[in-house]
């Protein structure tokens, strides 16, 4: 945002960029990849479109590849979760995405197009379902891709509040990181 | 970076701020277009998002709906004034008009709310239009934004977006000429319209002719109706007259026209430059109001 007059170092997303990319991974099932949020040391969220197979390939921002476990997926949600060996990384942080408001700064992190860790900003464009009666969606109105699927959607100071899951009118849809707290706790809860 | 956090909020607190003001504009069919509150009972959208001969409902932040009335418009610009009981709802605050400069921050908002945000890119840039009217913005106009508001960090409104012709340019109509067409509607009731009574066709200028003339445009229009009794008629203007000007506004075609005659001019007396004959003229012409339609 170098369009703000700071009084020394203009304000940058960098430090954000730094702490997303830490909690990025990218999850390849062979036909294809995205991304995916490391939940806990050996959890991976990610959508249920991108987790395509049972058995299926992490990478973590490091380099390192892991191999991971698909524990559950909801296709109607589009979410999945992964398990993964228990690794020392940093974890991503959470909004409370009920407290998200249009006209937010947000960031996404992610592969699109098979390009590692693009940082791409905007703002929350609108909360709601596309049509009357239809989910909850986050509206982003920043620039995403294929490859950014699974991966989070950020406020500037870092914290998780979606899941990039699509792309509708020109605008990156994301699954509220609230629903996403919700679909682990209850797979957990199922399956621990 | 709590700057950067701040700037968030700021963007936030914007939309929440200006998003009181906002209304849901039904007036075509399917999409719905975005108004605002201007002055109490007066709302502000595109006038393009609303058909005359429909009836105008407005959605108001917290869902009620009101019936609206068309009181006036400004095709040039693009701008229709709708009346409406809007009881307690908040008048839009708008920004001081001279503080705008190229590169601040900006919104656009849509009933919802919704917004996206971007950048001034150019004042006063638009051919054939007055001074100070339009505002280039870089932003995303989404499908039903045309009336909202453009507004500032602060949540102030500098303009009404349009979304015009083009898909890569986006404007917005200031502030400032959108209180003189709401003075227009407090004051007499109305918008006027000016008028002068021909009808045209747009015509290509014989390079020839642009040299000899010293001409710059390519194109012009030619006059094929001049109704009897009107303004054009009795200012001389005949069938064939090929328009140059009108006001010192480049007529390249017959949309100009509509852009060049703004209510302002009703009443007054404009030189019209035409090429009759071969020749270069000056007409006087002293422009009406169109009658009220019915």
């Amino acid at each position: 945002m170098s369009v703000l007059h700071a009084a020394e170092t203009p304000p940058h997303l960098a430090p954000v960029a730094e702490r997303l990319r830490e909690v990025t991974v990218e999850v390849g099932s062979g036909e294809g990849s995205g991304a995916g949020i490391l939940w806990a040391p050996d959890l991976v969220v990610t959508n249920a479109h991108v987790a395509r197979t049972a058995s299926l390939q992490v990478r973590l921002a490091d380099g390192r590849c892991l191999a991971a476990a698909l524990v559950a997926a909801d296709r109607r949600a589009d979410l999945a979760l992964l398990r993964v060996p228990r690794t020392r990384v940093a974890l991503a942080s959470l909004a409370d995405s009920d407290m998200v408001c249009v006209g937010t700064l947000v960031v996404a992190l992610g592969h699109p197009l098979g390009l590692r860790s693009m940082l791409t900003a905007g703002i929350v464009h609108a909360l709601g379902p596309l049509s009357a009666g239809g989910r909850r969606w986050i509206h982003a109105d920043l620039r995403v891709a294929p490859g950014n699927s699974g991966g989070p959607l950020a406020d500037t100071a870092g914290h998780v509040v979606g899941l990039n899951t699509m792309i509708a009118g020109g605008l990156a849809l994301a699954i509220p990181i609230n629903d996403v707290r919700r679909f682990v706790t209850a797979t957990l809860a199922r399956s621990p | 970076m709590s700057t950067v956090m701040d700037l968030s909020n700021a963007l936030a607190g914007a939309v929440a701020t200006a998003a009181r003001s906002v209304f849901a504009v039904h007036g075509r069919p399917r999409l719905p277009s975005t108004g605002v509150l201007w002055r109490p009972g007066l709302v502000v959208t595109a006038s393009h998002t609303v058909e005359s001969e429909r009836e105008v409902t407005l959605t108001t932040p917290d869902g009620q709906s009101l019936a609206a009335q068309v009181a006036g418009r400004d095709p040039g610009l693009d701008i229709a004034v709708l009346r409406a009981e809007a009881g307690a709802m908040a008048v839009a605050e708008l920004a001081p008009d001279a503080d705008l400069r190229v590169g601040h921050l900006v919104l656009a908002l849509g009933a919802g709310p919704r917004a996206s945000v971007g950048i001034v890119s150019a004042l006063d840039t638009r051919a054939g239009r007055a001074p100070s009217e339009t505002i280039a913005v870089d932003l995303t106009l989404y499908p039903g934004f045309s009336g909202g508001p453009l507004v500032d960090v602060l949540g102030r409104v500098i303009g009404i977006a349009t979304s015009g012709a083009s898909r890569h340019l986006q404007w917005a109509i200031r502030a400032s000429a959108v209180s003189r067409l709401v003075d227009h509607v407090a004051q007499r009731g109305r918008i006027p319209r000016a008028y002068l009574g021909i009808g045209t066709q747009p015509v290509a200028l014989p390079e020839a002719l642009r040299e000899r003339l010293g001409l710059e445009q390519r194109t012009a229009v030619i006059v094929v109706n001049v109704r009897p009794d009107s303004p054009a008629g009795a200012g001389g203007l005949i069938i064939g007259d090929v328009v140059l000007s009108i006001a010192d506004a480049v007529i390249a075609e017959p949309e100009d026209i509509v852009a060049a005659l703004r209510p302002e001019r009703v009443g007054q007396t404009v030189t019209v430059r035409i090429v009759r004959g071969g020749e270069p003229r000056e007409l006087r012409v002293a422009v009406g109001e169109r009658p009220p339609r019915g």
